[in-house]
């Protein structure tokens, strides 16, 4: 059993392109992390989805060490996250948020599989690991965050929240 | 140095109510996965990016305000969500570079 009083720090940190496929049959959604200087565009069939390129944008990914004990916690499995705004009666998320209640903030992590038909999400290592890394930096007393997996969601597809991530920033309007 | 002798200093207009914090640190970036990475606690976030997800990230470092150069305002909806996190938003019409060199020059780093 660990009993480590885990100080977490941000480590691995990695400049890159979060890139956005969609299967045209099925309507699912994926994303990878790409460390390539030009993001891949390929379409590509993968068991039955055929993955089409939908769009890219500059991201960071990062790990979490423990300056204790020297714990790694990956976030590989984590393409972003998003501040919950969702207020669906029957989301679990929703309700995380509603009775939190004022300076309680839900922050979804979100995996790559919007489906999660591969059983797959972000790690629980991970969301705790988060969850405990980010509370541990708030100097507002007010102020607690709290992260959860986006599995949580009662669809990710249509979760209304506020998603990290520099969508649009190299865009010319 | 407290927020409010740093707007007063600089000359930065307020966009919302914000609390008088003092302030522990500048980070610069345009890029809102870069601020999770970067930005700290009790700091001054300095940008030219209105969007909203920019409170979302600035949120969840806790960052006490955020400065938007080159005079640009953000959405009523981003002040909102910001007021709403505590978040203070000030606007300034210099440039990026122009507004470091007088962070530095007031010994904020």
């Amino acid at each position: 059993m660990n009993t480590c009083n885990h100080k977490w720090s941000m480590t691995n940190i990695r400049n890159g392109y979060l890139v956005v496929e969609g299967c045209h049959r099925c309507k699912a959604r994926t994303s990878f992390f790409s460390l390539e200087t030009v993001p891949p565009i390929d379409d590509y069939q993968e068991g039955q989805h055929f993955w089409t390129y939908l769009g890219s944008f500059q991201a960071v990914k990062f790990d979490l060490s423990c300056s204790q004990c020297s714990k790694v916690v990956s976030l590989d499995d984590m393409m972003g996250l998003m501040l919950s705004t969702c207020r669906a009666p029957d989301c679990e998320v929703a309700r995380l948020s509603a009775e939190g209640g004022k300076g309680t903030w839900v922050y979804v992590a979100l995996c790559a599989d919007s489906t999660h038909n591969s059983g797959k999400c972000v790690s629980d290592a991970g969301i705790q690991a988060l969850t405990e890394y980010f509370n541990a930096n708030l100097k507002d007393p007010g102020k607690r965050i709290v992260v959860v997996p986006c599995r949580m969601c009662k669809s990710i597809d249509t979760c209304e929240g506020i998603v990290i991530a520099d969508a649009g920033l190299t865009d010319i309007y | 140095m407290k927020l409010s002798e740093l707007a007063e200093k600089t000359g930065l207009k307020s966009l919302n109510e914000f609390k008088d914090l003092e302030i522990e640190g500048v980070y610069i970036s345009d890029m809102v996965s870069d601020i999770i990475t970067g930005a700290t606690a009790n700091g001054l976030l300095v940008t030219l990016q209105t969007h909203k997800s920019l409170i979302a990230a600035a949120n969840l470092v806790d960052v006490a305000a955020v400065v938007f150069v080159r005079g640009k305002k953000p959405a009523d909806d981003v002040i909102q969500l910001a007021t709403k996190a505590g978040i203070g938003l000030f606007v300034i019409d210099i440039d990026t570079w122009s507004f470091a060199m007088k962070l530095s020059e007031l010994g904020i780093k």
